[in-house]
């Protein structure tokens, strides 16, 4: 049994890092959920794809391990440019897995619980493939961002690649909550959301709105995959499980099919996490997380904030 | 017409489900008059964990194929196979189905890890296959048939290993700590598995014996990334030491590295190994210490060593690594217990079971235990030196 004091700000601190990371992949669980009522378990396996892409395009842009880490504004530019080649790319994958997974069981009009098996096969393909072809040996990512400690709060090592990984990641959710909640097509999914049979009668497109929404999740997720690997510097193939897992539940503990539930899960279960460590010790952590998360499911059975995606204010 | 289709159908996919099953069934081997004797090896052959076993699976198909080729054993040919079980206890249990009914298999090299002996141990006593590992260390592993902890335990027979266990580099370590290091406290981390957490709670054990306070243990997700948690309550000591295996202790180290922790860092025999450095992306891995409670074979080392590293060198175009020379070992006491004619099952446990000091031994002086334990040897310490791993000498050596 340890104790908090002295530590709770730099266990915070790591607790926000992370939970940002959790919060950025729950989206596309939300999202998805919110339009589909699926759970896309395969959702961790894009997120991978998305470590993968980012890794692939340091390589393509002569960023090889062992070289010094980058400064200035090339240093903003590559960041930049990886993170966005890897949104398009999980993006990418995320439309195609929707096409080839999910959306011939939904013309059929096969149960929800068939798509729901289908998706955890699709997430054991997607990570057998990867092991195939890349082997199921850890790759070591060049580091980009020096982590450097720019100052101290607390306690706490206030670390560039924290801020990083906090700030895009608030940056990105702000964007996405726009955008669902003021642009058109946003409007689409909310409607769809709401009821999907009444939207197609106004004349919304379902295939088009449902192949966005999972554009939308593989952008972030994508986004999520750069910046886990600039701050892990690792990639594998099995490398999206577990924060596929934990994003899940950050999902379900904000309120699943809610996006700024999604960004409050993420962050309270990163937290949850590092304070349940520091006090139980590591091998209690996710006992701790899940033991909280079962009483606030049992007090607000829909989540935090327990609100629908289409009952999002515009 | 559908009907006849999926019929069809169906029978299309046995006939080429039988196909397959026929095509690994044996082939009689009718070419050579030979007896064939199978030995298994059970252990990470791929995966994150492959590079702590791989040598040694290697190393034993040097000794085999040598024996094989030379024709040093009459009218025998060895067939050796490898069981991949990429260093888990519940693979280990599948795997053991497949070579403990065939009463061909007269010999078990490994399991390469404590967890994976730990499961499968009950199962090798029942059939009575005799067990040779070249890397399980933990210390409780004489006694699981038994269910008891520690002390001798005369049910158990099958088991054996040619390398000391973690007691042995648990006391190395503990001088190295207190005599040179001059370390007064010492932090502990491990990643809760058989060998890990064991090795990580008996080092502190024998630590606090000789004055050293713990300053916390905490325990890590081998499956994570995310270390912040632990290196928060670690990076305040000023030493770490680490019990897991090699692709985590990098991890770990390279996360206290950038978390401002400027201690110590040490870790056993399931770090010693290059993944260690890569883990901990090169710099993170610099200066940290790792024991192992054996000898690394380079070209340069005196006598049956060196050769064996060329050979191994010459015959896979790599360096030997971390228990090659175990899993040498390991082959060569059932190539000399085949020499001797014992070509069954009962026959080679009862050979091995008899033997305390083996005359073959290049990783050591290989001496049995009643119980199967090798018998205390010197501990080396490697120190990582420009992302290379560098002897630095016995700890009776450097302690002197």
């Amino acid at each position: 049994m340890g104790c908090l004091t002295g530590q709770f700000w730099p266990q915070t601190i790591d607790g926000l890092t992370l939970g940002a990371i959790y919060a950025l992949i729950a989206l596309g669980y939300t999202l998805v959920y919110g339009v589909l009522r699926l759970i896309n378990f395969a959702h961790s396996e894009i997120f991978m794809i998305g470590v993968f892409a980012s890794l692939f395009s340091m390589h393509a842009l002569g960023i090889e391990l062992g070289d010094p880490a980058k400064t200035g504004l090339f240093l903003a530019g590559t960041i930049l440019l990886v993170m966005i080649v890897s949104m398009v790319v999980s993006g990418t994958a995320a439309v195609a897995l929707e096409r080839i997974a999910y959306r011939p069981l939904r013309r059929r009009g096969a149960p929800r619980l068939a798509a729901l098996i289908t998706a955890i096969g699709a997430s054991l393909f997607l990570q057998e493939l990867f092991a195939l072809r890349y082997s199921r040996d850890y790759f070591p990512f060049p580091r980009v961002l020096e982590k450097k400690v720019l100052f101290v709060f607390g306690g706490a090592d206030i670390r560039a690649d924290k801020v990083l990984v906090v700030a895009s990641a608030l940056v990105l959710m702000v964007i996405l909550d726009r955008f669902v909640a003021k642009s058109r097509v946003g409007r689409g999914i909310r409607a769809v959301a709401q009821n999907p049979e009444t939207a197609a009668l106004m004349g919304v497109n379902l295939d088009r709105v449902v192949s966005l929404t999972f554009f939308l999740g593989g952008l972030l997720a994508g986004a999520g995959g750069t910046l886990f690997g600039i701050f892990f510097e690792q990639a594998r193939y099995n490398i999206g499980f577990l924060p596929g897992i934990k994003a899940f539940t950050a999902a379900v503990l904000g309120g699943i099919g809610n996006i700024r539930g999604a960004l409050l899960g993420g962050f309270t279960l990163g937290l949850l996490e590092n304070y349940g460590s520091a006090v139980f010790g590591g091998q209690w952590k996710d006992v701790f997380a899940f033991a909280v998360l079962v009483l606030v499911l049992m007090f607000r059975p829909t989540g935090i904030l327990g609100e629908q995606l289409g009952r999002t204010r515009a | 017409m559908r009907k006849r289709f999926s019929l069809v159908a169906v029978s299309l996919v046995l006939a080429l489900v039988g196909a397959a099953c026929q095509q690994t069934a044996e082939q009689p081997d009718v070419a050579e008059k030979k007896t064939t004797v199978k030995i298994a090896f059970v252990g990470a052959q791929t995966g994150p964990l492959n590079p702590l076993v791989i040598h040694a699976i290697r190393a034993a198909e040097l000794a085999f194929d040598a024996a094989n080729e030379s024709g040093e054993v009459k009218g025998i040919n060895i067939e050796y196979k490898v069981f991949d079980s990429q260093g888990s206890g519940d693979q280990a249990t599948t795997l053991k189905d497949k070579f403990i009914p065939d009463e061909k298999f007269i010999g078990l090299i490994g399991p390469a890890f404590s967890g994976e002996t730990r499961a499968i141990l009950p199962s090798l006593q029942e059939a009575g296959l005799v067990m040779i590992s070249p890397s399980a260390t933990n210390t409780k592993l004489p006694s699981i048939v038994c269910g008891g902890e520690g002390g001798d335990c005369p049910a158990q027979t099958v088991f054996h290993r040619v390398v000391p266990d973690d007691d042995v580099q648990g006391k190395g370590v503990a001088d190295y700590v207190t005599k040179v290091l001059k370390l007064t406290k010492l932090a502990y981390a491990h990643d809760n598995s058989d060998y890990g957490k064991a090795v990580a709670e008996g080092t502190r054990d024998l630590l606090k014996a000789a004055g050293v306070t713990e300053v916390v243990t905490v325990a890590i997700d081998p499956a994570s990334q995310d270390y912040s948690a632990a290196v928060n309550q670690l990076k305040g000591a000023p030493g770490v030491f680490y019990g897991g295996y090699a692709p985590e202790a990098g991890r770990l180290a390279k996360q206290l590295t950038d978390g401002g922790f400027n201690g110590k860092y040490l870790s056993g025999d399931g770090s010693l190994d290059q993944a260690f450095v890569s883990g901990a992306g090169g710099a993170g891995a610099e200066g940290a210490f790792l024991t192992c409670a054996c000898k690394l074979a380079t070209a340069d080392s005196p006598g049956e060593l060196g050769q064996f590293a060329k050979d191994y060198k010459a015959k896979f175009k790599l360096d030997p690594g971390v228990y090659a020379g175990e899993g040498y070992d390991a082959a060569r006491i059932f190539i000399e217990g085949l020499k001797k004619g014992h070509t069954t099952r009962k026959a080679m446990h009862d050979y091995v079971e008899s033997l305390t000091t083996v005359p073959a031994g290049i990783s050591k002086t290989i001496e049995f235990l009643p119980n199967g334990n090798q018998k205390p040897t010197e501990v080396f310490v490697h120190e990582i030196k420009g992302g290379k791993i560098v002897v630095l000498g016995t700890v009776e050596e450097l302690t002197k």
